[in-house]
């Protein structure tokens, strides 16, 4: 059971914004993908979504191809992509940004229970919120969808250092009940703690391709990987 | 003539304005266009509901009216899904402005086979409400008018409701919030937005059943009260439905004071127009104010 990507390439504007990249997310096993700004990081999550059309490569969940399939069946799959920049329905409250993704009682509570900043904002609009409060919702909603699949751009935008921190274990235990999790993220020491695999892209191509670990203990590794050398 | 009375004599026409403009805002917030077609598929539907007639002519004279005005909802509301459809299919990406332009498109379109279908006469709508409800002075106010009053209030509440209210109403606003983000999280947007084109559509037909015998009404004329529709929406900014139903009054009112005056009569069917033109250099106003900082 996996997501996996196969040779995709993403053309955008001028020309390729990724070219050639293939990696698999496992069920219960964290990705973390780092590069720097404009590298295409953000460009291959929206391909896998469905928000951009792949030019070329394969993409499946468990087996199927997906990369013909609409956004909604991709999401319907279990595929669930957090976008970069707080994508916030402004009008929803906090409740009914639950409500719209929980299928049942309990993923609502357990969804919130993630995030007790939430609990005395829960019937504000959205829009009301703070920066980080609202990145907090944009997660919650999707943590309560239940994914298979959880792709996450930037997770860190916005949030107190300590809210992060706090999020890392939370996005440990999604993996552990079994969810593929692909996370970006621009600073990379902690997401990388976190991940089993590893990706460096850089200029739309996969400079390293490994354990996390690997990538970690190796500080000119992970600067060679990032200035594509 | 007093303030009363030019309410009093453009009150009929107000009150349609207003349930046009009322539909004309819920689908500009719920679907991100503005409709130009939406009173052409209602006239659709009312004149196709005709075409039933030599079925249904053993039934009662009651049974034969119910079964065309629910022909007449059924039919607009599927003109109008299909049209939805295509928006949501092709144009789901596309900006306002060419969603609307697409319905513009639509709107001549139906247009110029309403003059094949049906001509430029009137058809033998069944009569529906017929006469005053009561008199203000010696001004009859319509049943009509009252009707299309209420319906754009009925509207109005229930889609309050249904917006504010119900798990519907999330996925409604979630869409209209930020279409993107609401199918990635599995939302059915196109379901959605096509319900929304029947919804409003349907109204249409029941509004088209209804005016479409009371004055000398054409397929043509009936569809362009869309203008005077849309002067209505612009007053509630395309947005906001109480100041719509407002508006639709008010370009009503203003329509039946002019007939006042012999002189001044010739001038009505310029109000809506002037409303427009009004409202789009008021809103004008603040960008180029913006501009000259
Ligand atoms: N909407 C767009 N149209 C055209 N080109 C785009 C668009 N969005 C991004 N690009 C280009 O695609 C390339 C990759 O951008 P992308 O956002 O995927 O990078 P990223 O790795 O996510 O960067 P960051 O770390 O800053 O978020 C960039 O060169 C950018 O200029
Ligand atoms: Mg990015």
């Amino acid at each position: 059971m996996s997501l996996k990507v196969t040779d995709v390439v993403v053309r955008r504007g001028v020309g390729p914004v990724i070219s050639g990249v293939s990696l698999e997310v496992h069920q219960g096993s964290i990705t973390t993908i780092v590069g720097p700004n404009g590298a295409g990081k953000t460009s291959l999550l929206e391909s896998l979504s469905g928000i951009i059309p792949i030019a070329s490569g394969g993409l499946e969940i468990d087996g199927q191809e997906i990369s013909t399939l609409s956004r909604r069946q991709r999401s319907l799959l279990g595929l669930k992509h957090v976008e970069q920049g707080r994508m916030i329905f402004p009008s929803l409250t906090v409740r009914e940004n639950l409500t719209l993704t929980a299928r049942s009682k309990a993923d609502f509570d357990e969804a919130m229970s993630l995030f007790p900043e939430l609990e005395k904002r829960i019937d504000s609009p959205t829009v009301l919120l703070s920066g980080g409060e609202q990145q907090m919702v944009v997660l919650a909603r999707t943590f309560a969808a239940r994914p298979r699949y959880i792709m996450i751009d930037e997770m860190s935008l916005g949030l107190a250092p300590v809210v992060f921190l706090r999020l890392v274990p939370v996005i440990q235990g999604i993996a552990q009940s079994g969810v593929g999790v692909l996370l970006v993220e621009q600073f990379a020491h902690l997401a990388l703690r976190a991940a089993t695999d590893a990706l460096v892209v850089t200029s739309g191509k996969v400079s390293y391709h490994g354990p996390a670990q690997e990538l970690l203990a190796d500080e000119a590794l992970l600067r060679n990987a990032y200035l594509g050398q | 003539m007093n303030i009363i009375i030019a309410l009093a004599v453009g009150f009929s026409s107000g009150a349609l304005y207003a349930l046009i403009g009322v539909g004309l805002t819920l689908m500009s917030v719920l679907t991100r266009v503005i409709n130009f077609s939406l009173v052409a598929v209602g006239v659709f539907g009312a004149y196709l509901s005709i075409r039933t007639s030599p079925l249904i002519a053993g039934a009662s004279l009651d049974v034969q009216t119910v079964i065309t005005v629910v022909v007449a909802v059924l039919v607009a509301a599927l003109i109008s899904g299909i049209l939805g459809w295509i928006e949501a299919t092709w144009l789901s990406e596309a900006t306002t402005t060419a969603r609307s332009a697409v319905t513009v498109a639509s709107l001549l379109m139906l247009i110029s086979l309403s003059f094949i279908l049906f001509g430029s006469q009137p058809q033998p709508l069944r009569p529906l409400l017929i006469g005053p409800a009561f008199l203000i002075g010696d001004v009859a106010v319509t049943k009509v008018g009252v009707a299309m009053l209420v319906a754009a209030l009925v509207v109005g509440i229930l889609t309050w409701i249904v917006v504010n209210r119900t798990p519907l109403g999330i996925r409604l606003r979630a869409v209209s919030d930020r279409q993107t983000a609401a199918e990635l999280l599995g939302v059915n947007v196109k379901g959605l937005q096509v319900g929304v084109w029947m919804v409003v559509g349907g109204v249409m037909g029941l509004c088209a059943s209804i005016i479409g015998n009371t004055a000398a009404a054409d397929a043509t004329s009936m569809i362009t009260l869309v203008i005077p529709g849309t002067a209505a929406a612009l007053v509630g900014a395309f947005k906001n439905i109480p100041l719509t139903i407002v508006g639709g009054l008010v370009v009503g009112a203003l329509q039946g004071a002019l007939t006042a005056f012999p002189s001044t009569t010739q001038l009505r069917d310029w109000i809506p127009i002037l409303v427009i033109v009004l409202f789009l250099l008021w809103n004008q106003r603040k960008e180029v104010w913006d501009v000259a900082r």
